[in-house]
């Protein structure tokens, strides 16, 4: 406990010794604000971000919520055609054989670059940002959720061989719940991917959104705000994965949440 | 390697009675193994014999145990009993009637880790009880009831990752016997716990066999354990598996592992083995 205590000391004062050095080399003038933007200034970018926004009207809440609003749009949309799919796909050995190398190939795609294909079909609306979030969190929680039904361990499907469960039961009331630790694992991933596609999805056609934020930082040299923009981003994805741990203890009160998803 | 049948004084241990005992081929086993073979097939061709010809006669309120070493077999004729595998040829009888699958009066009891980790304790052995047609709380009365005989009442509402393996290996004992089976069949049950808790799980064991009276077909890999246990100790041989020996325990229970008997027999087992 003290150790940790002292450790966490040594962590902080390592911070504020990085964010002072940073302040008085811009007083100094020996670094650029532009290039390494001091604590003070971020502070102030924060509060023009709440009060008056970036750009002029739209504020850092704002950002917030379209960003989102659209990744959870993303997010569900790709929950809900990956859960069900994979739970058939892990079931059928035929299906699995056939889907593996497509499932391989798509994933390893990287989302953003599928970019200018999407805007070409799909404008450079709003549909285009979730479907590229969609598109991300989708290959990540197939390939768990396959997975999951797939490796239940042959143990407990004979143990409940042997006591007579076969079929639609044994899916439903062993391989299902036997898989959920895996689901969970991917879903948390897949969340993650939600966020780091989210950055490229907003580059274009909007100025509202955490991305789009960044990016028109980026053109007014305001460093600060681009600073804030990522802190801010991987504040919430904190938050959002905290929630879903949450509720995966809540869910399985077993203790299954140990499992790693790939 | 001559076989050593002594049907007669097993039978007459397992309290059928002397009048039985003038002709004990009369009384129809509980298990009746014949001429059981399993081939595997091997990759590029060929096949294994895992189990050759095996016949094996078990009285009803026997307890046998079935020793030998790692690769002889023994769990793939448990499985075959089980009905959870299929024998190449040959066929083996449950009270007369032949195996086609689980639930014909077999009741499994698993090495370790075979519990449904998101179900607990009462829920593990209720899960026994599944393909019965009774109520949910027939089941969860009948679950109690089980938990309660393998002194687990205090622990039903536990996840088996919160119980220690012995008493994991309890519950595994109470949900084979959900179906209330004829035959208890158990894979080296007590295989991965430490020496203190498994010769308490011994003692449990017996205790339960006592209460309940079953046919118990026990594999294990510690001939102490066998003889501890056991009205009568096959003996496996490898490659391909096949009944070395046949030998029947007369001592008396509960018995004790310095006892001069135990040991003699003890050593005629290892020699068994070791041959």
């Amino acid at each position: 406990m003290r150790q940790q205590l002292v450790q966490a000391f040594i962590a902080l004062l390592m911070i504020a010794v990085i964010l002072l050095g940073v302040e008085l080399g811009v007083r100094e003038e020996y670094l650029k604000a532009y290039e390494f933007p001091p604590a003070s200034r971020i502070v102030q970018g924060f509060i023009e971000l709440t009060t008056v926004g970036f750009p002029t009207g739209v504020t850092i809440w704002s950002h917030i919520f379209v960003t989102v609003i659209r990744i959870l749009k993303g997010y569900i949309a790709a929950m809900a055609i990956a859960i069900p799919l994979g739970m058939l796909i892990g079931a059928v050995p035929v299906l699995d054989k056939m889907t593996v190398p497509l499932i391989v190939f798509f994933r390893s795609v990287a989302t953003l670059s599928l970019l200018p294909l999407v805007i070409v079909w799909f404008g450079a609306g709003e549909l285009t940002k979730v479907i590229l979030i969609a598109y991300g969190c989708f290959w990540v929680m197939l390939s768990n959720v396959i997975a999951g039904v797939k490796y239940v361990d042959p143990a407990l499907i004979r143990a409940a061989r042997a006591f007579k469960v076969n079929g639609w039961t044994l899916y439903r009331e062993v391989i299902l719940p036997a898989a959920l630790p895996r689901m969970f694992a991917g879903a948390r991933v897949a969340l993650g991917v939600g966020f780091m596609v989210i950055v490229g999805a907003e580059m274009i056609g909007t100025i509202q959104g955490l991305g789009a934020l960044i990016m028109e930082a980026r053109s007014f040299y305001r460093s600060e705000i681009t600073v804030i923009g990522m802190l801010v981003i991987g504040i919430l994805g904190y938050l959002i994965t905290s929630g879903l741990a949450a509720l995966e203890r809540l869910l399985l009160p077993w203790g299954g949440g140990s499992s790693e998803a790939a | 390697m001559a076989l050593k049948q002594s049907r007669a004084s097993a039978l007459v241990k397992a309290g059928i009675g002397p009048d039985a005992g003038l002709n004990p081929v009369v009384a129809s086993p509980m298990i009746d193994i014949r001429h059981v073979q399993k081939r595997f097939a091997i990759r590029g061709g060929g096949q294994t014999v895992v189990l050759e010809n095996i016949s094996l006669s078990i009285a009803a309120n026997q307890f046998v145990s079935i020793v030998g070493r790692s690769g002889c077999g023994k769990t793939t004729l448990l499985n075959i009993i089980a009905g959870l595998d299929a024998a190449s040829s040959g066929e083996v009888l449950i009270a007369g009637q032949r195996v086609v699958g689980p639930g014909q009066g077999q009741g499994m009891v698993f090495q370790q880790h075979s519990l449904f980790p998101w179900l607990t304790a009462l829920e593990n052995v209720a899960f026994g009880a599944r393909s019965l047609p009774l109520g949910k709380a027939e089941k969860i009365s009948r679950a109690r009831t089980l938990l309660e005989l393998v002194g687990l009442e205090g622990s039903a509402g536990k996840y088996p990752r919160e119980m220690s393996g012995g008493m994991q290996q309890r519950v595994a004992i109470a949900r084979a016997l959900a179906l209330d089976p004829d035959i208890l069949l158990m894979d080296e049950p007590f295989g991965a716990l430490d020496e203190l808790t498994r010769i308490e799980m011994q003692q449990e064991l017996l205790r339960i066999w006592e209460a309940r009276r079953k046919t118990v077909v026990f594999i294990t890999h510690s001939i102490g354990e066998a003889l501890t246990l056991s009205d009568r100790v096959i003996l496996l041989a490898p490659h391909p598996g096949r009944i070395a020996h046949d030998i029947t325990i007369e001592l008396p229970r509960p018995r004790s592992r310095t006892d001069r008997h135990f040991n003699a027999i003890y050593e005629q087992v290892w020699r068994g083995l070791a041959s």
